[in-house]
């Protein structure tokens, strides 16, 4: 019951942003769909150059949702707080949808602009490998005993995943130096136009990520919260 | 060696202690304390937690919520706090291709013992299995493996033991042997707390027993309640009323 | 440090006395040696061969070592001497370098027989190289070693430890593959020492035994 108790003011206050972030998505969902569609269209690549709107932003939450698994692990064994614990699993999941959402639409621009499908370029390498550890972590958890143990082995797994993400980029950057992805993204070279629905598709990806996050975590919140009163109950008949 | 002095304060204290294990509640808030050369008895029915309060008093688990206390030192990670405990659970917690010696001399170097080799050879002799000194610790019976998991536990000599039903599967012989070296072990001044389902033996080894049913502490008896026929009644007593 | 050093003696007099680690390693990695042979086409060039050799052989040590990792503390989980080492008064930290260092040492003698298979073969010749080989071999077996004791002693304790480990470990080991990889291949083309290779793979180790080091106090608790 610490768990709850220390940690309950922060829930609250999670719960809370429920309602402001959900209308702030919103009205960010209606300008992005209403930005992208009125994008101009690439001369060169055509309209699957849209996919730029998509694909990039969901970085964030691929990346992020695994930091979130990392730092809540690293909270979790601090703390001892089984609230940082759901909150690892909470980046996980989420973390995981948009890592896939990122693996489906990178092939299908890579062969809307460069004619295959798949290619060991350096950004796409990285992003498999984190989807194959996001992957391997949730495994861990499911195969792991219940509780105490798996919540400490994730926990650790979940340190090493995070180190692999920079390990695997200082690999790839020593090794693999051809680069098909365009780089111009970064410089701020896009076409006229397209800046603002690009910074518009940034901000609301960021943002449907954290509110996602604070959901899940708070449906885990709910979920562990439930079990404890019934297994309470469950003693005292 | 005498362990009883100059340990100032509860050899164990425990508050509170709880573990879940996922959904299911093993222990639900038990207090437990002991003073230094002292012996507490554990009993109660399988499933209770008594397993579980002993592995957390060693420090092999965290406890969900509760305050610890070892010789007055808070437990958690490493340090001063194991290097006083011994501990002889379910299993041996022996290495079969290793003979009797060698496991000893591993414990000890484990436990940072200042001359390993000699110390193994003090608690073989001391168990009686001097003659089984070079046998792979495979080989052996139930019964000489329990007499050397006992060496094994005192290899640094520890001034609490942890003993989790050790008269398991020894037959009348074994047993009767046992209890006599805990005996001994208990002369020195050690404490101990000792789970057992063996309430006969009870009364010649503890100085007090507390009965655990369901997670929770139903009983705690001393002294002359544990001779054998009031400390069965008292016990079914106990568990019936709990259940 | 003793314990560790106790704990490595310890492994190394268990697998002495029982051999079967070992063995089972030694024969499988020979076996894998001799299906790389019959997984390559029968046309494949020399040339082709030779290039592809280092991966093959990389290949072949990391299934031999999951083997091992997984045969490592398996041994432990007998008599429940686990919780015999959790029970010592020191840091995990200790424990682990105790046991990763057994398994380096294990997995090494295991790889040096593979080399001369896989030398034999595919008709390679090594002994030019040995040295420079040596040390990549030595470099990419420490940082497989590094952070599969680690998760190996994770994985051992779940449901389906076989099948856990590898999913666990091969993310993991994709930076150590690259290095030591990428390392052979350089080595084997007689370009001598490559840095580039060296580099990453002392820095992906230092990494690895690093987090495993101040980790595995974690591991150990239930």
């Amino acid at each position: 019951m610490a768990g709850f108790s220390r940690l309950g003011a922060l829930e609250r206050r999670v719960e809370r942003t429920g309602t402001s972030l959900s209308w702030l998505l919103a009205a960010l969902l209606v300008a992005y769909v209403w930005l992208v569609v009125g994008a101009p269209i690439d001369s060169v690549q055509g309209p699957i150059q849209k996919i730029l709107y998509l694909h990039p932003p969901l970085a964030y939450g691929a990346y992020l949702g695994f930091i979130a698994t990392g730092l809540g692990g690293v909270l979790y064994l601090w703390r001892g707080s089984e609230a940082f614990d759901r909150m690892a699993i909470a980046g996980a999941e989420v973390g995981l949808i948009f890592c896939t959402l990122m693996m489906v639409t990178g092939p299908i621009w890579a062969k809307g602009t460069w004619g295959t499908w798949w290619s060991w370029d350096p950004r796409l390498t990285v992003t498999l490998l984190l989807w194959f550890t996001y992957l391997a972590y949730l495994l861990l958890r499911s195969f792991a005993e219940p509780g105490a143990r798996a919540a400490r082995f994730a926990a650790v797994y979940g340190i090493v995943g995070v180190v692999l993400i920079p390990l695997n980029y200082y690999v790839i950057e020593i090794f693999e130096a051809r680069s098909m992805h365009p780089d111009n993204l970064e410089r701020g070279s896009l076409g006229d136009g397209m800046g603002m629905p690009f910074l518009v598709a940034n901000l609301t990806f960021f943002v449907a990520f954290v509110y996602l996050l604070a959901r899940r975590w708070e449906v885990e919140n709910l979920a562990a919260r439930a079990a404890l009163r019934e297994s309470e109950e469950g003693d005292r008949k | 060696m005498n362990h009883a002095a100059g340990t100032g304060g509860l050899a164990v204290s425990a508050r509170g202690m709880e573990k879940r294990f996922g959904a299911v509640r093993a222990l639900r808030g038990v207090d437990l304390e002991l003073a230094p050369g002292r012996t507490l008895a554990v009993i109660g029915p399988n499933g209770a937690g008594k397993s579980t309060l002993l592995r957390i008093l060693a420090g092999l688990m965290r406890p969900t919520a509760g305050e610890l206390e070892i010789g007055g030192q808070r437990l958690g990670g490493t340090g001063p706090g194991r290097a006083r405990i011994g501990y002889i659970g379910h299993t041996t917690l022996l290495y079969p291709e290793l003979t009797a010696r060698e496991n000893l001399v591993f414990a000890g170097r484990l436990y940072g013992v200042a001359d390993p080799g000699s110390r193994a050879d003090q608690l073989l002799s001391e168990e009686g299995l001097a003659e089984y000194a070079s046998r792979r610790a495979g080989t052996f019976s139930r019964g000489l493996c329990q007499r050397l998991a006992i060496a094994r536990a005192i290899v640094h000599d520890p001034p609490l033991m942890l003993l989790d039903e050790p008269f398991t599967g020894l037959d009348r012989r074994a047993s009767d042997r046992l209890a006599l070296r805990l005996q001994g072990l208990r002369a020195d001044g050690r404490s101990a707390v000792l789970v057992t389902h063996d309430l006969s033996r009870v009364s010649g080894l503890a100085d007090a027993v507390v009965v655990i049913c369901g997670g929770l502490a139903v009983h705690r008896a001393e002294g002359s309640a544990l001779a054998p026929e009031i400390l069965e009644a008292e016990y079914l007593a106990a568990v019936e009323a709990a259940e | 440090m003793r314990v560790a050093l106790a704990i490595l003696w310890k492994d190394l007099v268990c697998e002495w006395r029982s051999r079967d680690r070992v063995a089972a390693m030694l024969l499988f990695s020979l076996l894998v040696v001799v299906v790389f042979h019959f997984a390559l086409p029968m046309g494949t060039s020399r040339a082709a061969v030779t290039q592809n050799a280092p991966g093959l052989l990389w290949v072949a040590y990391i299934f031999a070592s999951l083997l091992g990792l997984n045969r490592a503390f398996a041994l432990e989980l007998e008599n429940d001497a686990f919780s015999g080492l959790a029970l010592a008064p020191v840091t995990g930290g200790w424990l682990f370098l105790g046991k990763a260092l057994a398994n380096f040492t294990l997995i090494s003698i295991v790889e040096l027989a593979t080399a001369f298979a896989f030398a034999l073969v595919f008709d390679l010749d090594l002994k030019g190289v040995a040295l420079e080989l040596a040390l990549i071999v030595a470099l990419g077996t420490a940082g497989i070693c590094g952070i599969g004791t680690l998760i190996s002693a994770m994985a051992v304790r779940t449901r389906f430890s076989e099948v856990l480990l590898p999913v666990l470990l091969l993310p993991t080991l994709i930076p150590v593959l690259v290095g030591s990889v990428q390392g052979t291949a350089a080595v084997l083309a007689g370009d001598g020492v490559p840095f580039d290779a060296v580099q990453l793979l002392i820095v992906v180790d230092a990494t690895y035994w690093i987090v495993s080091f101040l980790a595995f106090d974690y591991v150990l608790d239930e």
